[in-house]
């Protein structure tokens, strides 16, 4: 290879790390794919609006930084917000509503379907078993803020002795698909976590 | 409404569109909303229609700029401004209603509002605004509710001298700060509680009030039913909703609420300073602010006089002058001033503005105090977005005929 190919290759690798360079600060929605933006949601109805409402949210044009200072701050607030689960909101929260992103946002495009669950499972071999000893765990971190300590109660109903517990396809139907105030967990839980938490209900 | 605000509503909306799926009226049923449907039941008048909702739970909602053509800002027209929002109604019934009065006082007391009501009475008409009131202007943007211009309004209050409670209890010589906590309680109970204090020679001064009513009338829930303090010419922070317990300390008040957040640079910072905690002090005085009320931005004229009308205040000093600019500042007009000088409340002005030429006009109008502090264009950045007051500005078209 000649010297002035040399040369061309070295400035192609430069203006291909450049673009990397400069591509990086803002990760914009188009990388941030809409099942992953429609399971962010999911999370923002189910961690966050425990206190408030989304539009506290959605209103803030925010670089990352300050995004994951205040998911830290909520964290330390008690939000219940797992480690995968912050890393995700920070994503999608500093892709969405970044300082240049437009006041008036397009809405998210619904029509791609349920939003994926956020921990795939593997596919359901026989009948689901709840197992008690793990719905405790799974109630405290997803429950509990609202339906209290041990489903006693709280902004929610509460749950321990609660007869829905024996209308299994009604204590589902809420869960997956929520009812009145409460949002829908479809996208948050998986059949086995809502298995565990009935399990571990019914010994309350 | 200015365009900023006009854009923040329409992307509100779009953006409560997008979460409506899991998120209807049904999580309403906290309490702050019930007080918001309470208020609204009180009577034809009292809803809070005529707000503008910048969160929905706990309710924060501003006044459309509008309303502040009246000297008095009416009640239900009022802003919210909540941190957890309100107690259960039926927690604020006067009767049970009991204000617990200790730290380093001499006497601990526990007051009725029947016992506090024996006090001497006194009424102050006195403006209320939110600290993060403009806090959309702040370039970079800063979090926290993005408030436009209505976080604020001017209405009478009638209670009893804080300093005549602290009288009865007696302070005793380590005292230097009083702390207020009031009856609202998070969703979660690891959130702060909001605590606040504020200085004793603020709690003393003849005018801060513990209010009862405002603008003649029973305090409504949403404005701290039964009881709420009032520091007059202070940002709205330290006026304490629901007020249950007061106690003398030495130092200032401890926790997030005092120590964190209501606090700014103590000296002139850019969004580039690094700032400690030791070079941030706790807001208090609402520095100067004017805004022009009408006629509202983007509204048409016609050539001739064109009456423009606005409000100022300046914290626990007077007005002494409000001027307008049609050139961005290079030149200046004086405004008629309406009524008394008076501390605490706004003022009223107006001006008179003969459009000579068919356009779209920029009017910009900034206020000055007796101690000669005026409006700067824009208000020095914050980390918190706090004390916007940099010039009002609006625009209007003026048509041939």
């Amino acid at each position: 290879m000649n010297t002035s190919g040399l040369l061309a290759i070295v400035f192609a690798l430069g203006v291909v790390a450049l673009s990397a360079v400069t591509a990086l600060p803002e990760e914009d929605m188009e990388s941030v794919s809409v099942a992953l933006g429609l399971r962010a949601e999911g999370l923002i109805l189910a961690r966050c609006s425990v206190c408030h409402t989304a539009d506290l949210i959605t209103q803030q044009r925010l670089p990352r930084e300050r995004w994951e200072a205040t998911v830290d701050k909520m964290k330390h607030w008690g939000a219940e917000i797992s480690q995968e689960e912050q890393i995700l909101l920070v994503r999608y929260l500093s892709a969405r509503y970044h300082p240049g992103a437009p006041d008036r946002l397009p809405p998210l495009e619904h029509e791609a379907g349920p939003a994926e669950p956020l921990r795939q499972e593997p596919a359901l071999t026989g009948p689901l078993v709840g197992v008690a000893g793990r719905g405790s765990g799974i109630f405290e971190h997803n429950c509990q803020a609202c339906h209290g300590q041990g489903g006693i109660g709280g902004v929610g109903p509460k749950l321990s002795k609660n007869p829905i517990l024996k209308q299994e396809e009604h204590f589902w139907d809420t869960v997956l698909h929520g009812r009145g105030p409460m949002p829908a967990w479809g996208s948050i839980l998986s059949e086995q976590d809502i298995a565990d938490i009935h399990a571990w209900l019914l010994t309350r | 409404m200015n365009e900023l605000g006009k854009r923040v509503l329409v992307s509100r909306r779009g953006c409560l569109k997008l979460l409506a799926a899991g998120l209807g009226a049904g999580m309403m049923v906290h309490h702050a909303a019930s007080a918001v449907v309470a208020a609204q039941k009180d009577g034809p008048q009292s809803g809070t229609g005529g707000l503008t909702v910048r969160v929905a739970r706990p309710f924060d909602a501003e006044t459309p700029v509008g309303e502040f053509a009246s000297f008095l800002t009416p009640i239900d027209r009022f802003f919210v401004r909540s941190h957890f929002g309100p107690p259960a109604m039926e927690t604020i019934e006067e009767s049970r209603w009991r204000l617990s009065v200790g730290g380093a006082v001499e006497r601990p007391q526990v007051f009725s509002m029947t016992s506090l009501r024996q006090l001497e009475p006194v009424t102050i008409t006195a403006v209320l605004q939110c600290s993060g009131n403009g806090r959309a202007y702040h370039q970079p943007r800063v979090p926290g509710v993005q408030w436009d211009r209505g976080a604020v309004g001017n209405a009478q209050w009638t209670g009893v001298r804080l300093r005549d409670v602290l009288q009865a209890t007696g302070v005793r010589a380590e005292g230097r700060h009083v702390q207020f906590q009031g009856a609202d309680r998070p969703a979660v109970a690891t959130v702060p509680l909001f605590v606040r204090s504020i200085p004793l020679e603020k709690a003393l001064h003849p005018d801060t009030i513990v209010a009862y009513e405002m603008n003649g009338r029973a305090l409504p829930l949403l404005h701290g039913a039964p009881l709420r303090v009032i520091t007059p010419g202070w940002m709205a922070e330290s006026c304490i909703k629901w007020l249950t317990d007061i106690v003398v300390r030495e130092d200032e008040a401890k926790g997030y609420y005092m120590q964190t957040a209501y606090r700014v640079p103590g000296h002139l910072a850019s969004s580039s300073t690094r700032l400690n905690a030791d070079a941030m002090v706790p807001v208090e005085v609402m520095p100067v602010k004017s805004l022009i009320v009408s006629p509202e931005s983007g509204q048409h004229a016609t050539i001739g006089p064109v009456m423009i009308q606005g409000v100022a205040w300046a914290g626990e000093t007077r007005v002494a002058k409000v001027e307008l600019s049609m050139d961005e500042g290079k030149s200046w007009k004086t405004a008629q001033l309406l009524g008394e000088p008076q501390p605490y409340a706004w003022r009223q002005w107006r001006f008179i503005w003969p459009a000579k030429v068919p356009g779209i006009f920029t009017i910009v109008c900034r206020a000055t105090d007796e101690q000669v502090a005026a409006q700067p264009p824009v208000s020095p950045w914050n980390p918190g977005g706090f004390l916007w007051n940099g010039w009002d500005r609006i625009t209007v078209d003026v048509n041939a005929s």
